[in-house]
């Protein structure tokens, strides 16, 4: 309990001597959060807001700042209608100068006609949809983690070249597993692999066993899942259940601490990736840590918190260099280049994407390891099939 | 056919674990003509206390895997069935003289509360959590057919389970005082039955069943999340319509129905597995048509 | 007595106008709060009050110039928000909701039909206007053909609804609700889980997406969502009140309440439950597809159980059959959750357990219908 406290006492302390030291009351610029905070992927949700209040505590804390900042959090449920609706609080609320936006792609590609129209600049912290940046023109938006492209040719190119070329897809037909498997197949055309069988699943859906009994069948050499952690954690175990000795890999929705601590050590093994380096390693990931341990969250940041994070902290940045003003805040995000930040160096391209390169991970006893420095790539233990 | 004893057995495991759903839906129809659309989530918090009782019983050391799993259905067992005799008692029976509709939109957001305290309540409650494998998971590999032990001794459990609930609804006192609530509540009142008794009763022992699935669910899957009543909720409702309320076999019949119609859908498709449940409700609406109260169609006069 | 009837009504709009802003605009949670109470308190009194009950028992009897009054009501709160166009997105978002729950209501307030199904009938809608999108057809004429296509694909489910009865009847209903949306996630002809854009409504060569200007001020393009809306509303509820004060509604409530005897006089049930089925889904994919020309977008997640569930609440806390409870219950169904987003991940919680004790503490939803009476006078001369 005191843990929790701490961190807000400091912020109110140094807050209260920094208003008392510059002797007139600090403005409020206003930044909104918009993620899943209720429902299936409200890990996500939560992690990424908890990660975007770290940026807003830290810059409130900081007595150089020119502003006070305050974070507006809304649930979009992960419902495109309901993001509309808050996508629209957001963007008509007039102190409010730029937004954190978006975990789920069909809510990120509902909205940005919102935040076009409204004239609210945004940076999405989570979904990956390609046409979310490239499907419009949109001045407003920009996207600071990857979209799914970099990542499937970095997986289809890596793992056919292991020697990996009978794959099976199993995809959660959400708009998340199914873009996954529409660039997958893309990219996997221009490599010599070749997919011997697709299977949809529901992303509610507990029981695998009659799709994973039919991939027994066709005898693959490698199944990759296209889909999130719960979805990604089942579909494992059962093919353990069922004695599939295949390879298992994952897009980067499964890399999370808590597909690990799911399966345990049925986990050893799996292939993932994810968007950009590991924070830990990159200028300020450490910081990032300690902040977010400190504020004593009961919930993990999950591998998309980081991006949040970035994201926020860029929006900070263009306040205090032109101040709370949409338009000029807007363009001080977009002329964000190689900037130094958790997840890597980020510049927006002219439809305001970062490019990202993805990394490879390994699960190895119970941890994500870069596939450079594992064991795996070293020849110490081997993957399935090899 | 290697394969084909494969699908039929995961099939089973499937329609035991609906099956078990079912006859806590059909019970309580047949005592009270509701339905209570928590009992799916009641599943996952049998789920959940069993975790909790695994990890408290690990704090006191002890190791022993099929006590800790006695121990762990029983403890799922009491705390489903006390939630499902406090949801009978607080919020059903007084609810019994209003549209049955009205029940069924409180009962469902019951089920929204219950899921929401488990996602909210549980450290890090909103992401998987992994279930100890609590039976011996030997292979047995019998010529290329490759089953788990521990999926043979739940497959066998639940039958014993819904079996033993059927001898004691037709042997035992109390099994007779829910069926005279069943056949009529107010004669059986007059002939000195404690309704509110009968009912809870009721309550507690369907979702004490439930609660049995919750674990049987961990044990087997190794994985359990806060959301899982959702669906299964909707199935075993499915199931037990499709079977005939208030029969106990039939909701078993209905059970292994949609489980049935599941895994058939996906070996003759596999290209479209993603269509197997617009197919499994798809059957469901045609099963409707052709038995307007269920397979087994829904007798007064022998409910439960 | 028609009196006391106009001087009641004026004054709801009078306390009303005002609350409805207040509630739908704050973003106060001790005024919400308040607002709510005021709301809720006001059902209890004009239900459990003689008076103010033997009062509003002659609501399902108010002249069509009470519908005049609604109306008004509805253009001043819709004016007096003018600029803000989050409110206003509210306040449509609140009259199409209400529309598609009229059409619940004529199915099972007065037909006794159960459907659990309304998001999908809703998205039918939806999607049929965003196939139209591209046709060279009127706005007027897509909102018609998502009424029409709804109701047809209503149809599928005739055969089943009348043969079953009761919770069977519900779970037809619940499976066709779930299977409608699994498959228009799996399909891709309908844009598959990513959904698909709307075209913004247009009436006579004029886009809804501009504003209405007044001189110099601005209005918000949602403005013109909320005024359709609201007068779609009314010309639904005033066709509901009609259906309901004619033979065809004495018949429906027979249906309803004992399909036995209803039969035993001569009325025929099967066409009086397929008529109102019927008609409801049409209602409800009119609503649906102003809703997705009113958002530009729709996809398959937005028309799922938890949906369906949100309209069934709108009907049953408005009291089953009751036209006039329809608009505050979707008061408190579609703004309580937006403004609990204070509450962050706790807001569902807090929402579910609210509707939870309403129920407990009121099993027929805060504005029980009455039964029908005819001893107006009698009851009043008491």
């Amino acid at each position: 309990m005191f843990s929790k406290l701490r961190m807000p006492i400091v912020i109110a302390v140094v807050g209260a001597m920094s208003v008392a030291g510059s002797a007139y009351a600090q403005e409020t610029a206003k930044i909104a959060f918009i993620g899943p905070l209720t429902g299936g992927n409200s890990a996500a949700g939560i992690g990424g807001r908890n990660s975007a209040q770290v940026a807003i505590d830290q810059a409130n804390a900081n007595p150089d700042s020119k502003y006070k900042y305050e974070l507006v959090a809304l649930d979009d449920e992960c419902k495109p209608n309901v993001g509309i609706q808050v996508a629209t609080r957001a963007a008509t609320s007039r102190d409010i100068v730029a937004g954190v936006t978006h975990y789920c792609s069909a809510v990120g590609i509902a909205a940005v006609d919102v935040y076009h129209r409204f004239q609210l600049p945004v940076i999405v912290w989570g979904a990956i949809l390609p046409a979310i940046t490239y499907g419009n023109d949109y001045a407003e938006i920009h996207r600071v983690n990857g979209s799914m492209l970099d990542e499937n040719r970095v997986s289809a190119r890596f793992l056919t070249e292991m020697g990996y070329k009978k794959w099976v897809v199993i995809y959660d037909t959400t708009d998340y597993g199914k873009g996954h498997l529409e660039i997958f197949k893309k990219m996997l055309a221009d490599t010599d692999g070749e997919i011997l069988g697709e299977f949809g699943v529901g992303s509610d859906q507990q029981d695998f066993t009659a799709e994973l009994l039919k991939v027994k069948q066709i005898e693959p050499q490698i199944v990759l899942f296209a889909g999130l952690t719960p979805l990604g954690v089942r579909i494992r175990s059962q093919m353990d259940r069922l004695g599939l000795d295949i390879q298992f890999a994952g897009v980067s929705g499964i890399m999370s601490v808590s597909y690990l601590d799911a399966l345990g050590e049925t986990s050893e093994g799996t292939i993932s990736f994810h968007n950009g380096a590991p924070f830990e390693a990159l200028p300020g990931g450490k910081a990032f840590v300690e902040a977010y341990d400190a504020e004593g969250f009961d919930d993990p940041a999950e591998p998309y918190g980081p991006f949040a994070y970035a994201a926020t902290k860029i929006i900070i940045d263009a306040v205090e260099e032109v101040g709370p003003d949409r338009a000029a805040v807007n363009k001080a995000i977009s002329a964000t280049k190689d900037l130094p930040t958790i997840v890597g160096d980020i510049t927006f391209d002219d439809h305001g994407q970062n490019s990202v390169d993805s990394t490879k991970y390994v699960a190895q006893d119970g941890k994500w390891v870069r596939w450079e420095d594992s064991e795996y790539a070293s020849g110490a233990r081997k993957l399935k099939g090899q | 056919m290697v394969i084909f004893v494969e699908y039929a057995f995961s099939g089973l495991m499937l329609g035991i674990m609906y099956s078990l759903v079912a006859v806590g839906f059909t019970l309580f129809f047949g005592v009270l003509n509701v339905i209570n659309f928590s009992h799916g989530d009641v599943l996952a918090v049998g789920s959940f206390s069993a975790l909790i009782a695994y990890v408290g019983l690990q704090a006191v050391g002890l190791d022993l895997p099929i006590l800790c799993f006695i121990a762990v259905a029983l403890a799922a067992f009491v705390v489903t069935g006390l939630l499902g005799a406090a949801i009978g008692g607080g919020f059903v029976v007084p609810m019994r003289n209003a549209p049955p509709i009205n029940v069924l939109l409180m009962t469902m957001m019951i089920g929204t509360v219950l899921r929401e305290v488990i996602r909210l309540g549980y450290p890090n409650g909103s992401n998987p959590k992994a279930f100890p494998a609590l039976l011996p998971d030997t292979a047995i590999e019998v010529g290329s057919v490759f089953i788990r032990l521990d999926s043979v001794i739940l497959l066998g459990l639940g039958l014993a389970v819904v079996a033993l609930l059927d001898q004691f609804i037709r042997r035992t006192k109390f099994g007779l005082a829910i069926r005279a609530v069943a056949q009529d509540g107010e004669t059986a009142q007059i002939i000195g039955i404690d309704f509110k008794q009968t009912i809870l009763l009721t309550f507690a022992i369907g979702s004490g069943l439930a609660g049995l699935a919750g674990v049987m669910h961990g044990v087997y899957y190794r994985e359990v999340n806060f959301s899982v009543g959702l669906l299964l909720g909707v199935i075993g409702f499915s199931a037990a319509i499709i079977g005939g309320l208030g029969r106990i076999w039939g909701a078993v019949l209905g059970g292994f129905v949609f489980a049935a119609l599941q895994t058939l859908w996906v070996i003759l498709f596999p290209d479209l597995s993603g269509y197997r449940d617009v197919f499994a409700f798809a059957m469901v609406i045609v099963v409707m048509t052709i038995w307007p109260t269920g397979m087994m169609a829904e007798m007064r006069s022998e409910r439960v | 007595m028609k009196n006391t009837n106009i001087i009641l009504a004026s004054i709801l709009v009078v306390i009303g106008v005002p609350v409805v802003r207040t509630i739908v605009e704050t973003e106060n949670q001790v005024t919400l709060i308040g607002g709510l109470v005021v709301l809720v308190a006001a059902a209890i009194a004009l239900t459990h009050v003689p008076r103010l009950r033997a009062a509003t028992a002659s609501l399902g009897g108010w002249g069509e110039g009470n519908f005049a009054l609604l109306a008004a009501g509805g253009v001043a709160v819709a004016l007096s928000m003018f600029e803000d166009h989050f409110s206003l997105l509210m306040l449509a978002t609140v009259l199409i909701y209400a529309l598609a729950a009229m059409g619940l209501t004529l199915q099972f307030g007065y037909g006794g039909v159960i459907n659990f199904a309304g998001a999908a009938f809703f998205g039918v809608g939806g999607y049929t206007a965003a196939v139209m999108s591209d046709l060279p057809v009127p706005s007027l004429i897509v909102l018609a053909c998502g009424g029409v296509i709804a109701a047809v694909a209503g149809a599928l489910l005739i055969l089943p609804i009348l043969r079953t009865a009761g919770h069977y009847a519900a779970l037809i209903t619940i499976a066709f609700g779930l299977l409608f949306q699994d498959f228009l996630e799996v399909n891709e002809a309908l844009g598959g889980p990513q959904g698909l854009k709307v075209e913004a409504m247009e009436l006579a060569g004029w886009s809804f997406n501009n504003s209405l200007a007044i001189g110099s001020f601005q209005a918000s393009f949602f403005l013109n969502y909320a005024l359709l809306a609201l007068a779609l509303l009314i010309v639904a509820m005033i066709f509901l009140n009609r259906i309901n004060r004619s033979w065809i509604g004495l018949s429906l409530d027979m249906v309803r309440e004992d399909e036995t005897a209803a039969s035993a006089f001569g009325i025929d049930t099967s066409r009086k439950r397929i008529m109102a089925f019927f008609l409801g889904n049409g209602i409800i994919g009119v609503a649906g597809a102003l809703y997705a020309m009113m958002q530009n977008f729709i996809a398959p997640n937005n028309f799922g159980f938890g949906e369906s569930l949100q309209l069934i609440a709108i009907v049953i806390l408005g009291g089953l059959g009751n036209l006039w409870g329809i608009i505050p219950a979707t008061i408190i169904i579609m703004v309580a959750p937006e403004k609990f987003q204070e509450f962050g991940e706790y807001r569902i919680l807090i929402f579910s357990l609210i509707i939870v004790l309403i129920l407990r503490f009121s099993p027929s939803g805060l504005f029980p219908r009455t039964m029908r009476s005819y001893s107006h006078d009698l009851e009043r001369g008491q």
